[in-house]
């Protein structure tokens, strides 16, 4: 595994004995917890200080900033900062800066001001008011691209992980690090353009009036999702992203080392389709479970009745999924064997049913200035659960697990 | 693209065969399907479907304050913009005898004044004709206007979600004054309420009365409270069910938020006889006059439900009214009435494919 995020993580590095190291991982989680209700409140919070949960602009810019830690660390493999002889806080902080900076680049400035003026209207809010046509001001507008963006965002994401988790360094296990990050990333990106094309690119082309039926095709998935939304792939994006992240972080990269150590095409192939088939399966499963709670969904159905519900809720899971292995690697250690692999898989699980528990629950109700209730058509937590695993990734990756661990060499 | 196997597994189910409901603990069994009784007819009167005039303003207003998820009370919504929406229905009982009952009470006083005054509300409640106000959730539109009604009967019963908060609470019982800061940091008046309701308040959950689920509030007339989160901090809304003879159970909403299909699957599975028919009231759409695929799901879905007459109007959007009249729902379409009231939505268009201001519709 060549990835920054590799090197930063697995047991043994925690200070001091197993329990203390336990202990310690506890106060950094609670840590790292506080100071998302912290961004929160200052960020997101309806009632806050910005109040940028709208809710698809603030969950563009958390999903962009994910985005960009997962570039960084794992598809550029920390280059340039990996190399620095700064020390892990002060190159955390750079990093950082760094990726904020850019994350506010590609949405404001990238999307916003280059694609969706010159190229694609509906990633710009004022492109899409110049538009004019119905429904065509900044409310509308604002939301519609933060869609654009947020799906990207997914396909950079689902790609940025298959790549750097399958394939590993191949092709370029011979190339200087800052020609391997340029070509992973200009693949990655490559690849995410042709998967939103087809994948979200349908959706957001109805978000108008009348539907942009010569920029984009009528949603393909429509007659077997019954529905036109997007968020039929996204679930199955998500689950495919849960699957790739507990293999990698949670079995060490198992089944697919089998097929070639850490990197190479036949590995790389074998994560692709395998975590494909897993995500497949996960998504049927997340969405049988719910048909046991809520009963069948039905095609015009709202709350939980939607069938565009159902699937993002499978992405929801999956996103707790995620979260809950992160967590769990960065501040408890990575687990060895089989058996401490599949205990930790276990633990992880619990991890992500507790993190849904308390989404839901009347604690983040107040916490988050939710209202109570599921399926708000205005609340997804995805948005909480990729700004928690932001913190997470940062003091992993960027920090290099500083103040927790020793050393740390990620961006 | 024909569905695979697997696929049949999925959430994705037939509509035709649609039986999801809200919630679990909604469904029953066959035995125990609850009987309405019956009506011989509903009419609703539209007192005011526009809650505001300016959807760009409104929008506007709301992402100045934060955002579709934040407080209605921190918001500084322009007054000049406010509207109201408010019907009346009137029961014609298997007997002849005729119920009248409010639907909500709108927004803005001035507003609600003017057209209450255009349907001799003022009058009835005053004589004690209307027999009690449906509080169908407590959003800004529906509730902030209640002095219009109070001031005319402070002890009118009242049937209201249990989930409020406390804002809403004082706004009907203690004489709420709520105001938030504009831009220019000056104090906006967002709703008062000078005259105290001192009636009898019937607080809905979920549950129902005897864990049935539904409010039966007179033969052939429930009320059924779905809990469902709702933007701008408001939760759970009630919604009238009217079983009418010869033809069939009729919905009567505020906005739906629940959503149009999910009250007719909550029928479907409890009522005894159900038989789809029309429904009244905002569908909750397209209200923001923008598009998503799931609208379209709803078209879909509500020819699938078979109704005969869906009377739309105020958050279900002149969008989807429109696409729903020209795929085959059977819309009801209003008149030119509503030109005749001083304000007029600026979204209102020829088509009239809203049942608006002045407009009657008959179940």
């Amino acid at each position: 595994m060549s990835s920054a995020i590799a090197e930063t993580a697995g047991a043994g590095h925690a200070r001091g004995g197993e329990l203390a190291g336990a202990l310690l991982g506890a106060l950094n989680l609670a840590v790292a917890f506080g100071i998302t209700w912290a961004l929160w409140l200052l960020v997101l919070h309806p009632n806050g200080v910005l109040k940028l949960y709208t809710p698809m602009y603030g969950f563009s810019l958390v999903a962009v900033l994910v985005a960009v830690l997962v570039a960084m660390a794992r598809v550029g493999e920390g280059w340039p900062l990996r190399a620095s002889a700064l020390a892990p806080p002060v190159r955390g902080v750079v990093a950082t800066a760094i990726a904020l900076a850019l994350t506010a680049f590609i949405v404001h400035g990238f999307f916003w001001g280059f694609l969706g003026r010159f190229g694609v209207t509906y990633f710009s809010p004022r492109a899409i008011i110049a538009a004019g046509g119905v429904g065509a001001e900044f409310f509308n507008a604002r939301e519609n691209a933060s869609t654009a963006i947020v799906y990207f965002a997914a396909a950079f994401l689902w790609l940025s992980l298959s790549v750097s988790i399958g394939f590993g360094t191949w092709p370029w296990q011979s190339t200087p690090p800052n020609v391997r990050a340029f070509s992973r990333l200009s693949v990655v990106t490559l690849l995410a353009v042709v998967a939103y094309a087809v994948l979200f690119h349908p959706h957001v082309t109805q978000l108008f009036y009348p539907a942009q039926i010569m920029a984009g095709a009528p949603p393909w998935w429509a007659a077997l999702a019954q529905t036109g939304s997007a968020y039929f792939n996204l679930g199955w994006v998500m689950t495919a992203v849960a699957v790739l992240v507990v293999t990698e972080i949670l079995w060490g990269g198992w089944p697919w080392r089998l097929l070639g150590g850490d990197s190479g095409p036949l590995r790389g192939l074998a994560a692709l389709v395998g975590s494909l088939a897993g995500g497949v399966v996960l998504f049927v499963a997340s969405l049988k479970a719910m048909t046991a709670f809520w009963g069948e969904p039905f095609q015009g159905g709202q709350y939980t009745d939607a069938p565009y519900f159902r699937y993002l809720h499978a992405a929801e899971i999956s996103g707790f999924v995620v979260l809950s292995a992160f967590a769990l690697d960065t501040y408890f250690g990575a687990a060895r064997g089989a058996a401490g692999r599949a205990i930790r898989t276990a633990v992880a699980l619990g991890g992500a049913a507790a993190l849904h528990l308390f989404y839901y629950s009347s604690a983040a109700t107040r916490l988050l200035g939710k209202v109570p209730g599921i399926a708000q058509p205005e609340d997804t937590s995805l948005v909480w659960t990729l700004l928690f695993l932001a913190i997470v990734l940062v003091q992993r990756d960027l920090f290099g697990g500083w103040p927790l661990r020793r050393g740390g060499t990620a961006a | 693209m024909k569905r695979r196997d697997f696929l049949k597994a999925m959430s994705a189910t037939g509509v035709a065969a649609a039986t999801g409901s809200m919630f679990a603990a909604d469904r029953v069994d066959a035995a125990d399907k609850l009987d309405l009784g019956m009506v011989r007819s509903v009419k609703v009167d539209v007192i005011s479907e526009t809650s505001w005039f300016d959807n760009d303003k409104f929008k506007a207003n709301m992402t100045e304050g934060g955002g579709a998820s934040t407080s209605q009370y921190t918001i500084a919504w322009d007054p000049e913009n406010a509207g109201g929406y408010s019907a009346l229905i009137t029961v014609t009982t298997l007997q002849g005898e005729e119920k009248r009952i409010l639907l909500d009470s709108g927004w803005s006083n001035a507003w609600m004044d003017y057209v209450f005054e255009k349907k001799g509300i003022p009058r009835m409640l005053q004589r004690g004709e209307i027999d009690f106000m449906v509080l169908s959730h407590w959003h800004l539109d529906h509730l902030w206007g209640i002095e219009s009604t109070l001031k005319h009967n402070p002890k009118i019963k009242i049937i209201a979600p249990k989930t409020y908060y406390p804002e809403d609470l004082a706004l009907l019982r203690d004489k709420g004054r709520f105001t938030a800061k504009d831009k220019a940091g000056r104090d906006v008046l967002l709703a008062k309420n000078d005259v105290p309701h001192r009636g009898e308040l019937v607080l809905t959950g979920p549950e129902g009365q005897d864990n049935t689920g539904l409010y039966k509030i007179m033969p052939g007339v429930a009320v059924k409270m779905f809990d469902v989160p709702i933007l701008l901090r408001v939760r759970g809304e009630n919604v009238l069910y009217f079983n009418v003879q010869d033809k069939g159970t009729v919905t009567v909403t505020g906005c739906c938020h629940p959503g149009i299909l999910s009250l007719f699957s909550f029928a479907k599975q409890n009522f005894a006889g159900y038989q789809p028919y029309g429904a009244y009231g905002g569908l909750h759409l397209s209200l923001f006059e923008t598009w998503d695929p799931k609208f379209d799901d709803v078209i879909a879905g509500v020819k699938a439900f078979k109704l005969k007459k869906v009377a739309a109007n105020h958050c279900t959007g002149w969008l989807w009214a429109e696409k729903a009249a020209a795929s085959g729902v059977p819309i009801v379409k209003g008149t030119d009435t509503y030109k005749t009231y001083k304000r007029q939505s600026l979204v209102a268009r020829a088509s009239n494919a809203y049942l608006t201001n002045g407009d009657s519709v008959v179940f």
